[in-house]
């Protein structure tokens, strides 16, 4: 029995901290978001809010933000259904976030001679998980628009949804090739999966054996965002979309939620396409060059280097999204669904089918 | 008659017209300043210049009789040239200080500039600087010296017109200067007409000065009602701030307007400065013994009495005191209401103190409309002072006074008295003691505000227009007579007080044949003799 | 009429252009470009290097002021003589060309017969002003300007907008105080 308890405390503490790093990271990308298109566009960005004249380079404006919203006058549309209206916003957040659940930030840890799997829940099916996840997470903004009691907010909420669901059929085919390749859906596994090179020099990662799978993933995954250029839904600055009616926290809720999905955007593009804690080169004893140099380590310090670089991955994937959404103007919406269906629904069936070919050619 | 060309256009003029004239006759206006057809000619600004075929030399217009067969022109190079050099010279030593001047906008220097000079100035030495800039020379008028380009109209007015010879030249050269006569100032009673006829801004009006930019003015024809010569006037108002506010008046000025048949160019300052009237002491809202009270309510009750005393036949001791202040329309209606319908016991004349009159223009009436009101309501009624004595009896079951100040003119205790005997209802435009005794005060738009007609002394009909929007709760006596109709369901329809005129130029023999078109805006006169024959065949 | 239409065919985009990755790529150049040029500027700014070269084209408004052009517009004032007076002679002519009727001045006699009329009072109606510029060019006494540079215009009241005789002669006032809404 104790050996259980303590690891349901373990794997309790590793989701919580893994949680805090989520929100944590979230939080940090209003301040990212805000200095990075600042230096895009030539500008300075936010640098106002003080705490005795003490700046840091605008990271307070999130605090301000925070204070701002849980302050500000929590509205409810008359008519509005009071229990939807609520849960909305919290289903958004919370489905964002349990999708991390199945997310591997790291191979295995031994210490105090214990084994933990840097992953919170050991799901052989944790791919279908962190998709439903990231379904469900689609109610809140619809569940949004639909509770809201306003014609605008209606459809914000529809337009939200034919562009969720448009796309997340191409996400899910597009990752069918990966599993057939790996044979397994488990996600730990299939980071493990990519470990090792070809020709001592490629990384087995799977943007090179899936490559037109890592496209069309990622574009339908920065349309599970709801961020500029798949900012359709929301669009701030002028239509507005399902969450017009929100204010105060529960409108930042939806706020948070698209940082969140980014992060977890970014988690998932790693571990699908860029072998997750993986490094080039590193082995469970040390690094091993082509050119026969070894560098042995300790297991400890090559886990925490797995963690390192899943985070570095994470954080650049990041970057280039941010950059994305900084770069490229808005689709219309015929575009938007000429994409989703007319381009990347055939590339990722065709992709499913080839590599179905070359898995049965191969035995 | 000599028959005479001018610009190419053939015109006929009595023996003895000037070319000017003669010239303004075929519509073709000559730049002058000294020229004034109210005054001698002299012929000293020179400005009027034309050119005279077979005539060595430009002549004056304004000088020269026209006679047969002259060929004139008045637009050719020579003679824009001569007026040109003239308009250079007289602004010579012309501050041109425009921006402080009073007379800008209505400036001939300003006007002739734009049309005959623009002119690169050739004079560079400094100019002439007179000892005192402006300066006051009677109550009424300014004088500035130095803007004056010694036309000599002022001169000749005091010594032709008022024969008080205030005014003369004095100095030679370019030292002289318009100045009063030693001992003297110019105060007689018709002196702010010098800064009419004073074709720059060397006089200017005392009371205008600085108040407002003439080209803010609106202008309207009016005549004038301080006395029974029916001066004809325009009554200068702010276009910008129609709307009366506290400290600003909205009537600027009044100005004379040229009638040859009644005061000619001229106004006495009296009714000059009557403007003030206009907006000041007022009575802007229904009065309930002096409280402010419902002007709805107070009509009502009016009506309500007239319709009562009607049904029970006591409508012949309604006592009614029209006005001579009133407009002949407002005076038929009271006819046509009081008299044919009612019945009711009417006056429109007190007794009086004699006013001052002189041989000119002023006259010792002091009611625009006494003649237009015993024309239209006869010469034999009873006097007001009879009414106010049947009202403090009981005689009366309510007395309606149009304008009249009763208790300036028969004392505060007998109005004291009929205000006991009697509901007393005053129609007035100004507050005073009459208003403030009175049941009800209903407030009544004065001549500035509507539009009518006026009778003068001399039988003549003339029209007075609307200059600005009655001022508070207040509406013209016609509109009021008209609604106590509407209550007593008389049927009347009209929505103007022109046609109120029409009905009056109908009924009304003295009135025969007239409407507000054929007047014009310098009225006309009806047949000498008739009104007394009217009024005797009734 | 159909003669001078000109029809234009857009281009065909090849297979590869259709993707459109090689734009998205272009366009992360560029502006991958700024991030990371002004990112070193930034930088470098911080150890001192690089000092003339500005990582943004930012104002930081309040502490710093964009420099105006000289022919800019700003709040208006009254110019003053040597003594110390308005050249102000209340010819009405800015009130009278105003396009916005902002100006409003009541004329009064000047104690110096050679200068006569000097405004009573003088205001103008921020709230309605165009900055148009007419009452400057019409002036002839060269009496008002609109060059003090003051753009920080506002109020809590319609009141509070306009700008009396003072403030006019004083464009350094602080005059659109809110707690003292200024009297019409």
């Amino acid at each position: 029995m104790e050996p259980m308890i303590l690891d349901m405390l373990l794997k309790a503490g590793l989701g919580l901290i893994i949680l805090g790093m989520v929100l944590n990271i979230a939080g940090l990308l209003t301040w990212v978001e805000r200095k990075q298109s600042a230096l895009m566009q030539d500008r300075i960005g936010a640098n106002r809010a003080a705490i005795f004249g003490f700046t840091a380079l605008g990271l307070l404006h999130g605090i301000a933000d925070a204070v701002k919203m849980f302050t500000k006058e929590d509205c409810m549309p008359k008519g509005a259904h009071r229990f939807i209206f609520n849960l909305a916003p919290a289903i958004s957040v919370a489905f964002a976030m349990a999708a991390f659940a199945a997310i591997p930030f790291g191979n295995t840890l031994t210490l105090f001679s214990r084994t933990i799997n840097l992953q919170v829940a050991e799901l052989d099916a944790a791919l279908l998980f962190v998709l439903a996840a990231m379904s469900i997470a689609v109610y809140g903004v619809i569940l949004a628009g639909f509770s809201s009691n306003s014609n605008y907010a209606v459809l914000g909420g529809m337009r939200a949804a034919s562009q969720m669901l448009s796309y997340e059929m191409s996400m899910g085919l597009s990752i069918l090739g990966l599993v057939l390749l790996n044979d397994t859906m488990n996600l730990q596994e299939m980071v493990r999966a990519q470990g090792g090179t070809w020709l001592g020099f490629i990384p087995r990662w799977g943007v090179f054996t899936q490559p037109l799978a890592f496209l069309v993933f990622t574009t339908a995954v920065l349309a599970e965002t709801k961020r500029a250029p798949f900012d359709l839904p929301e669009g701030e600055s002028e239509i507005i979309g399902y969450f017009v009616e929100y204010s105060g926290m529960k409108f930042g809720m939806f706020l948070l939620t698209d940082f969140i999905e980014t992060v977890l955007a970014a988690c998932l593009v790693s571990v699908f396409f860029f072998g997750g804690w993986q490094i080039p080169g590193l082995h469970a004893t040390g690094f091993h060059f082509p050119w026969g140099t070894t560098i042995p380590l300790p297991p400890l310090a090559v886990s925490l280097l797995g963690v390192a670089a899943m985070m570095t991955k994470v954080v650049f994937f990041n970057w280039l999204f941010m950059a994305l959404r900084w770069t490229l103007p808005r689709f219309r919406y015929d575009q938007l669904m000429h994409l989703g269906w007319k381009i990347l629904l055939p590339a990722s069936i065709a992709n499913v089918l080839v590599t179905a070919a070359w898995v049965a050619w191969r035995g | 008659m000599p028959k005479l060309t001018i610009d190419g256009k053939e015109v006929e003029v009595p023996k003895g017209t000037r070319l000017i004239e003669a010239a303004r006759k075929l519509g073709i206006e000559v730049a002058h300043y000294c020229y004034h057809p109210g005054l001698p000619i002299a012929g000293n600004c020179r400005m009027c210049l034309v050119e005279i075929e077979k005539n060595p030399k430009l002549q004056i217009s304004c000088h020269i009789e026209a006679a047969d067969g002259m060929v004139v022109k008045t637009q050719s190079a020579l003679a824009k040239q001569g007026r040109q050099n003239t308009l250079e010279f007289l602004l010579l030593n012309h501050p041109v200080d425009c921006p402080v001047c009073d007379q800008a906008g209505e400036c001939k220097l300003q006007d002739y500039y734009m049309e005959h000079g623009l002119h690169d100035p050739k004079f560079d030495d400094n100019k002439v600087r007179k000892s005192k800039k402006a300066f006051p020379i009677g109550p009424n008028v300014m004088l500035d010296t130095e803007r004056c380009i010694l036309c000599s109209r002022c001169v000749r007015f005091t010594d032709e017109i008022t024969k008080t010879h205030e005014f003369g030249i004095f100095n030679r050269g370019d030292h002289s200067e318009v100045g009063l006569v030693p001992g003297k100032s110019l105060d007689n009673p018709y002196s702010a007409n010098v800064v009419d006829i004073c074709p720059v801004g060397a006089l200017t009006d005392r009371d205008f000065r600085f108040k407002c930019r003439v080209w803010y003015l609106g202008k309207t024809p009016s005549v004038c009602t301080g006395c029974s010569r029916g001066c004809n006037i325009e009554i200068d108002y702010d276009r910008l701030r129609p709307h009366k506010k506290a400290g600003h008046d909205r009537i600027m000025r009044f100005k004379p307007r040229e009638n040859s048949e009644v005061n000619k160019w001229w106004i006495c300052d009296a009714g000059r400065y009557s403007y003030k009237l206009i907006d000041h002491g007022r009575l802007v809202a229904a009065k309930q013994s002096g409280i402010d009270a419902s002007l709805d309510a107070a009509l009502g009750e009016v009506a309500g009495l007239l319709a009562k005393a009607r049904e029970q036949g006591r409508s012949g001791r309604i006592g009614v005191l029209a006005s001579p202040d009133m407009t002949n329309e407002e005076l038929f209606l009271v006819r046509q209401l009081f008299r044919e319908e009612l019945s009711a016991a009417l006056a429109f004349e007190m007794a009086e103190p004699a006013g001052h009159k002189d041989d000119f223009l002023i006259t010792a009436d002091k009611h625009p409309n006494r003649a237009g009101a015993r024309e239209i309501l006869g010469t034999g009624l009873a006097k007001g002072e009879e009414l106010l004595a049947r009202a403090a009896r009981g005689d009366l079951v309510a007395l309606l006074v149009f304008h009249w100040d009763i208790a300036a003119l028969a004392g505060a205790d007998r109005l004291a008295a009929a205000a006991r005997g009697a509901p007393l209802y005053v129609f007035a435009t100004h507050e005073n003691r009459t208003t403030y005794a009175a049941r009800f005060a209903l407030p009544v738009a004065n001549f500035a505000e509507q539009s009518g007609t006026f009778t003068n002394c001399q039988g003549r009909v003339q029209r007075i227009a609307k200059a600005v929007e009655p001022l508070g709760e207040s509406r013209p006596a016609w509109k009021i007579l008209c609604e106590f109709s509407d209550a007593l369901r008389l049927g009347w329809t009209h929505e103007s007080a022109e046609s109120v005129f029409a009905e009056l130029s109908a009924s009304v023999h003295a009135f025969a044949g007239m409407s507000w078109q054929t007047l014009g805006h310098a009225g006309a006169t009806w047949k000498q003799g008739q009104p007394q024959e009217a009024a005797a065949a009734r | 009429m159909a003669a001078n239409v000109k029809v234009l065919k857009r281009r065909e985009l090849t297979w590869w252009e259709n993707t459109f990755l090689p734009s998205i790529y272009a366009g992360l150049v560029i502006t991958s470009r700024h991030f990371f040029g002004n990112l070193a500027i930034h930088i470098s700014h911080v150890f001192g290097l690089r000092k003339k070269e500005r990582g943004s084209t930012t104002y930081q408004y309040p502490e710093e002021k964009r420099p105006l052009a000289h022919r800019y517009r700003t709040r208006h004032r009254l110019m003053k003589r040597d003594s110390g007076e308005t050249r102000c002679v209340a010819c009405m002519l800015c009130e009278t060309i105003c396009p916005a009727h902002c100006i409003a001045i009541v004329a009064k006699e000047h104690p110096d017969p050679d200068i006569e009329k000097m405004p009573a009072s003088f205001d103008i109606d921020l709230g309605k002003c165009v900055y148009c510029g007419f009452c400057v060019e019409v002036c002839p006494e060269d009496a008002i300007r609109m060059d003090t540079g003051r753009l920080d215009i506002a109020a809590y009241s319609r009141g509070g907008m306009i700008l009396n005789f003072d403030h006019l002669m004083n464009p350094e006032l602080p005059v659109l105080d809110p707690a003292k809404p200024v009297a019409r």
